[in-house]
């Protein structure tokens, strides 16, 4: 089996074959309505929501860890009472050097291996070739991956990554006779008959473990092809690789384990076999080895420590967009996906779990599928702190955080900005910046810049714009909500110096609302982009230097939902280590809006039809990522376009997915970010709509970005552009610009 | 007991039956009511001329491997010694399970030996049988029979369905390397009650 490859040369290699994407794509896509319907079935089963059956799973995980040695030992005093010896190791050479041992005395040189993702964790195979023992994978995907000199792509469905005609070539060259790529049948009953003779002649079987029950000291091993069960069974010695967290109570609560992990594996109720095995069967030894393997060390760190709750069904990035394009070897280490991102650190050290970190963009997604509850993006930016410290002394760190420095400046980033906005004022047009072709089309930044274009830098900003007596007096609404009523405008960082429209039809339509709209002076930035990338220092001044600026107690609206996943969610928990400034953070969270949930749930709340103008031209909606998956708004924007503004919303399919924006991501990591929009703006081309509307600058300026490299004709328009256009007497096209 | 509960059981037991139908055939299984071991032997021969029958239903129901040699079928019952070998790919194989859960649609089996857990593994077509009376409704029920039963040797597998991949390209193919073919049988009869009341 192949070592793996550094992060760079995997990267690039996912990148390399277009084939990867447009499967996992389909794959994400079919998952997500079979996991769907799974548990809206569940649900209506147990009369109970997923939020409530999942909460229950982890607290049953959680409550294991309380007294992590008591069910260890009970698990171990009863597999042993049934017959089991039960060896607990600390590392992954331990555990090699036992098993390798065991199959040296028994004279064996074959095993068969059911899949273990612990045996993928210390690298079992690799060991066991040294010591000159063949180990055979004998789940079909596994198998496939073994024949490629491959490692798996994915917790649950190994070999996802690879297209049937890849694996119809590779069954060719193996066995030597034709395999047709579009009968999958067969390639899939190919293994039944090249498997069967191994089980057979093989005295040494090995399988994971997917809970190891501690009231009766079962293993809980699930499968659906029922190569498991042979595996188990057959051979004299059965070798059991297990993480210690893998450890539930009782029966009764593996069976809530069991209802949860095939509806999110796979999208079964139940997998086909789910075997529960109680010591050797007669003529047989049993060795069940429990790896700690920085299991123990994630505990003890509360920051991360609910991610040892993990059993392993890969819902996490069956989400993931970064994963759908890249896949799992490029988008974790052994371990894919989301969890990858945070337990490869302990598993595989700081350096494994380093490259991988840039590619998440913070969207939120796994959080809302993980039948555990793992609160994976805040463990996944904790991790990238730890990297970023890692790191520091490297140019990328230096680079980073000097930047960061500055950006925290706030007079340095005007004058900086400014000059570029007077530099690039030729090149202005339609809200980008319009690059030559001769840099875009060809050449060696072509790849990276060409695919969007960057947003166009104003000479003046919004708050320029925003000065008292400089708007002019917007009409007014018939009803008033606001009247009478102070906003504090918190304009954004970005969308004040790259897209001050937006800013200012949403200081527009407040004011139409009778809203006393301020804009408090020394406003910055609210630290979320230090906070995405690692820099939690950074990021934690940047938030009380925004507290301090908008500390007078009136109401705050922004038109970017991102400050409010920050200033609302993020951070009370950024400031944990002081209670004063949580209390401090919670009160501006108590009085933060984003200007949708102002205008529908908030103060501002307008009444039906009131910015009717008439217009029945069709949008659609980008539901910004973070405020679906973190905020968890559902389609108030949508709602709000037909009741309140009369106009026809044609629903976008995965509408709630990331665009590709991800702060910093698609800034480092340009090929990711373009993948992501493409599959993004795909699905805006089925709606046929011309008219793109979202309530998150970042989204707006790459989604404008990429609307006109590509030549499309889809407006790209916040939400408060969009609707200050339906003020009465208000003319269709912005003023400001 | 009054006959209005007893109506009200009945009741129960005929809607429990039904999710079991549906949960089994979800699972690409077939679901049938059969009135007594008589009727497992007809569907078995009619599925194939060679039959399994893991020595632990052999031994409780000795009569079962007659009924079958009368239908003309030739009855499988793996030996100690190579019991991989007695049944790899026998068409049919008979199997009683301990509980059907009519939750997922599951029967669970509990077998030790390994000429017992053969039978299941390597035939083509695997009949599950299991008397009316136990089904039961969720996965606890399965639980709480396992629970007396832990700290001693024991295999108990909740079978749910023929054997299923979807490891390539996410496209479903049943029949991998256990059964490809699996019926669920429930026993209805009351001469099954019978005869476990006199057992």
């Amino acid at each position: 089996m192949s070592e793996l490859r550094s992060f760079d040369e995997r990267y690039a290699t996912a990148l390399a074959d277009p084939d990867v994407r447009a499967g996992l794509t389909a794959f994400q896509r079919g998952w997500r309505d079979s996991r769907d319907a799974a548990i809206a079935d569940l649900e209506e089963q147990e009369g109970r929501s997923f939020d409530e059956l999942r909460a229950e799973l982890a607290a049953i995980k959680d409550g294991v860890r309380d007294d992590w040695q008591h069910h260890l030992d009970t698990f171990t005093a009863n597999a042993t009472a049934a017959g089991a010896e039960v060896v607990r190791v600390a590392t992954p050479g331990e555990a090699n050097a036992l098993i390798t041992e065991r199959m040296q005395a028994a004279g064996a040189d074959l095993m068969v291996k059911g899949k273990s993702m612990v045996s993928e964790e210390i690298g079992l195979n690799s060991h066991l070739e040294a010591a000159g023992i063949t180990p055979v994978e004998t789940d079909l995907g596994e198998w496939i991956l073994q024949l490629a000199a491959e490692t798996p792509s994915h917790l649950v469905m190994p070999a996802i990554h690879k297209r049937k005609e890849v694996i119809a070539a590779l069954f060719e060259r193996v066995l030597d006779r034709p395999f047709p790529p579009d009968d999958i049948d067969r390639m899939v009953k190919v293994a039944r008959t090249e498997l069967r003779e191994r089980f057979l002649a093989s005295s040494v079987g090995l399988s994971g473990a997917n809970a190891l029950i501690a009231e009766g000291g079962s293993i809980l091993l699930v499968c659906n092809e029922g190569n498991n069960r042979m595996s188990v069974a057959l051979p004299k010695l059965h070798v059991v690789t297990a993480g210690i967290e893998k450890v539930v109570p009782t029966y009764a609560d593996a069976m809530k384990q069991v209802r949860l992990l095939g509806r999110s594996a796979t999208g079964q109720p139940i997998t086909v076999y789910t075997n529960f095995l109680t010591g050797p069967r007669p003529g047989q030894e049993q060795l069940i080895i429990l790896l700690d393997n920085g299991r123990t060390a994630m505990a003890e760190d509360p920051d991360v420590a609910a991610a040892l709750r993990c059993i392993r069904c890969g819902a996490c990035a069956d989400v993931c967009p970064p994963y759908g394009v890249v896949g799992g070897h490029a988008f974790g280490h052994v371990y894919t996906g989301a969890i990858g991102l945070v337990n490869t650190s302990f598993h595989h050290g700081i350096e494994a779990a380093a490259g991988p970190q840039s590619l998440c963009v913070s969207c939120g997604a796994c959080a809302t599928v993980c039948p555990v509850e793992i609160p994976l993006p805040v463990q996944i930016l904790e991790v990238r702190e730890n990297v970023a410290r890692a790191g520091e002394a490297g140019t990328a760190g230096r680079v980073t955080r000097a930047a960061l420095r500055a950006f925290q400046h706030p007079m340095l980033v005007d004058l900086g900005l400014r000059a570029v906005g007077v530099a690039t004022t030729p090149l202005r047009r339609d809200g980008v910046t319009a690059l030559p072709a001769a840099l875009t089309s060809r050449g060696p930044l072509a790849e990276r810049i060409g695919w969007r274009s960057p947003p166009a830098v104003p000479v003046r900003p919004a708050r320029d714009t925003l000065r008292p007596g400089r708007l002019e007096e917007p009409p007014r609404l018939a009803d008033q909500p606001l009247a009478g009523r102070k906003v504090q405008l918190f304009l954004q960082c970005v969308s004040d110096r790259m897209a001050p429209d937006i800013p200012i039809a949403a200081a527009k339509l407040l004011r139409a609302a009778g809203a006393q709209v301020t804009v408090p002076r020394d406003q910055h930035c609210c630290g979320l982009p230090a906070y995405d990338s690692g820099e939690q220092d950074a990021a934690r001044s940047m938030v009380r230097q925004t507290m301090d600026t908008l500390a007078d107690g009136a109401d705050v609206v922004t038109p970017a939902s991102s400050c409010l996943a920050m200033l609302g969610h993020d951070a009370p928990y950024l400031l944990r280590g002081d209670l004063d400034e949580v209390e401090r953070a919670q009160e501006l969270a108590g009085r933060t809006y984003d200007l949708i949930s102002y205008l529908t749930r908030g103060p501002g709340r307008l009444p039906a039809g009131s910015l009717d103008d008439g217009d029945r031209t069709p949008v659609t909606v980008h539901r910004f990522c973070q405020a679906s998956n973190t905020l968890g708004r559902k389609d108030a924007i949508e709602a709000f376009l037909r009741d309140v503004a009369g106009v026809p919303v044609v629903p976008l399919p995965e509408a709630s997915e990331c665009c590709g924006f991800g702060g910093s991501t698609s800034v480092r990591n340009p090929e990711l970010a373009s993948g992501i929009l493409d599959r993004k703006l795909g699905c805006v081309d089925r709606t046929e709509s011309s008219v793109l509307i979202t309530d998150n600058p970042g989204c707006i300026l790459h989604l404008r970005g990429g609307v006109h490299a590509s030549g499309r004709e889809v407006e790209v328009l916040h939400l408060a552009e969009y609707l200050v256009r339906r003020l009465p007497g208000a003319t269709s096209t912005s003023q400001e610009r | 007991m009054t006959s209005d509960l007893m109506r009200s059981e009945r009741g129960h037991d005929v809607a429990q039956r039904e999710l079991l139908r549906t949960k089994v055939e979800a699972a690409a299984s077939t679901y049938h009511e059969v009135d007594g071991w008589e009727e497992v032997a007809g569907h078995a021969a009619a599925h194939g001329d060679r039959v399994a029958i893991a020595p632990s239903l052999h031994a409780a129901r000795p009569a079962l491997a007659t009924s079958l040699q009368d239908r003309g079928c030739t009855v499988v019952v793996p030996g100690t010694d190579d019991p991989a070998a007695d049944v790899a790919d026998v068409p049919v194989a008979i199997v009683a399970g301990v509980m059907a859960v009519a939750e997922t649609g599951s029967v669970l089996v509990a077998e030790h030996e390994l000429r017992d857990r053969v039978v299941t593994m390597l035939c083509q077509r695997l009949l599950q049988v299991v008397a009316a009376d136990d089904v039961v409704d969720r996965l606890e029920d399965a639980a709480a029979w396992l629970a007396p039963r832990g700290g001693q040797a024991g295999f108990a597998s909740l079978m749910t369905g023929p054997s299923r991949t979807a490891d390539i390209e996410r496209s479903l193919t049943i029949g991998v390397q256990g059964p490809d073919e699996v019926d669920v049988l429930v026993l209805t009869g009351t001469d099954v009650a019978t005869e476990e009341t006199t057992a």
